[in-house]
């Protein structure tokens, strides 16, 4: 199994305050690792700082994408080498539509792969395909980018934008947050079809519940900016039955 | 300035792209006035001066460099039964500065008046300057009349959301002027679809 990220030691901060305090994880390809742990432990300062939010200052430590030194590219460059994130509050993008939104990133992220811009049947196409896999409605196209969704639709759109993207490393950072039960089922299936042996997954996830559907094949415990356990799915009902504190 | 009578019933529908206006309307009964201004400057006097009159002002400045731009606006309400609408943006790089005075007046005797103005600006530089100067006089009890001004700069959390998706800054930053702009090229009516598609087009291609 190839190695896809290699976390080591990292330390991040925001104004001064140190959040991570030396986080160590390695993923492999094909694997899906879930992050779970008490509010505040770090795990959304994480996914932002995989994703090089400037909100965010590395201290220490180091992040290799396929052996390649992460936290020296851009945001846009990590999204093109196939880093995704699902975000926990998707942004709301008045007059900047759906289609022009996700041609823009598909054709960003094939000229980087030295691949030529999508026909505009080819990418109308796509858009169709993947929207059925997530039963989003046909009028998406035409919407402004999340405006006036629900917040169901909202989570719904991010793994669409998954699908679109086919990210090798995805993580999902809260995504059950405010879904009801029809919604995260619909969400976990398109993320469960997504998976392929190349790709691996990051589920951030305050709750067990996620995880019934998305089945992880690591559960790790992220409490005051460090990663204190590690362990197989059996790990995410111990905390649900226990708490935080029975862990620690 | 040029002055006009619109007399009764007839529609002034105009969009003046990179030309300097300077412009008094009179309104005659049931009229309607519809101006798009695009990166000039502009004066427009109107006057509804009889009742059921339309009046629709239009404004988009794109400044650049050290360009300087003034858009007033003197909407009066003379009499009542009659509506306005007043939309101004302004989006202003390096040095530029922009400046909008709004007069609305609605006069004791103009009951039952919908009148709106609403300035917004962009700053995509800290050396840009916007100066907002609304002056409202309304003097009737039995109307609708909202203002709105605002001056801002891009959503930092729609340009990281962006670049997570693979979007360059620059591109984001594009998108999200563009989308701005694009609410006064879409109010463009059919009359000048020429135009507005060429505008739109200018959007979408638009660097800074």
């Amino acid at each position: 199994m190839k190695t896809l990220l290699e976390i080591k030691d990292l330390h991040a901060s925001i104004g001064g305050k140190e959040i991570l305090k030396g986080v160590n994880l390695v993923i492999h390809e094909g694997e899906v690792h879930a992050i779970m742990g008490p509010n505040g432990a770090g795990k959304s300062t994480l996914s932002a700082v995989l994703t090089g939010s400037p909100a965010y200052e590395v201290t220490a430590g180091e992040v290799l994408l396929r052996g390649e030194n992460l936290l020296a590219m851009e945001p846009e460059v990590r999204a093109r080498a196939g880093v995704f994130l699902s975000f926990q509050y998707p942004v709301e993008i008045p007059g900047v539509s759906m289609t022009n939104f996700m041609r823009t990133a598909l054709n960003e992220k094939r000229a980087y792969e030295g691949k030529e811009p999508i026909s505009a049947k080819e990418f109308l196409g796509l858009m169709r395909e993947k929207k059925k896999l997530l039963e989003l409605p046909d009028k998406l196209n035409n919407r402004s980018v999340n405006e006036g969704f629900s917040g169901g639709e909202k989570k719904k759109n991010e793994i669409f934008q998954m699908a679109m993207l086919e990210p090798c490393l995805s993580i999902l950072d809260e995504t059950d947050s405010g879904l009801d039960i029809d919604a995260l089922r619909i969400v976990a299936e398109g993320v469960n079809r997504l998976k392929t042996p190349e790709n691996a997954s990051i589920v951030i996830t305050h709750y067990q519940r996620l995880l019934d559907y998305i089945v992880p094949d690591f559960v790790h415990v992220l409490a005051d900016g460090k990663i204190i356990k590690t362990g197989d799915k059996t790990l995410a009902l111990e905390l649900e039955e226990h708490g935080y504190d029975g862990i620690a | 300035m040029d002055t006009m009578v619109l007399h009764k019933g007839e529609v002034f529908e105009r969009v003046f792209v990179n030309e300097e206006v300077n412009l008094r309307i009179d309104q005659e009964a049931g009229s309607h006035v519809k101006i798009h201004v695009i990166n000039a400057p502009f004066s427009i006097a109107v006057n509804q001066l009889e009742e059921g009159c339309k009046t629709e002002i239009y404004g988009l400045e794109h400044l650049h460099g050290e360009e300087k731009v003034i858009a007033e606006t003197h909407v009066t309400h003379a009499v009542g039964g009659g509506t306005s609408n007043q939309l101004i943006k302004f989006v202003l790089d390096d040095h530029a500065r922009g400046h909008f005075i709004g007069d609305l007046k609605i006069a004791p005797e103009a009951q039952q008046v919908e009148a709106h103005q609403t300035n917004r600006n962009l700053l995509l530089s800290e050396n840009a300057e916007m100066r907002t100067q609304p002056q409202l006089e309304i003097y009737a009890d039995d109307v609708q009349a909202t203002h709105g001004a605002s001056t801002g700069q891009l959503d930092e959390s729609a340009l990281f959301y962006m670049q997570q998706r693979g979007i360059s800054k620059q591109k984001a930053r594009q998108l999200l002027v563009g989308a701005f702009m694009r609410e006064i090229v879409d109010s463009i009516g059919d009359s000048y679809s020429d135009i507005r598609e060429r505008l739109l087009n200018a959007i979408d291609g638009v660097v800074e």
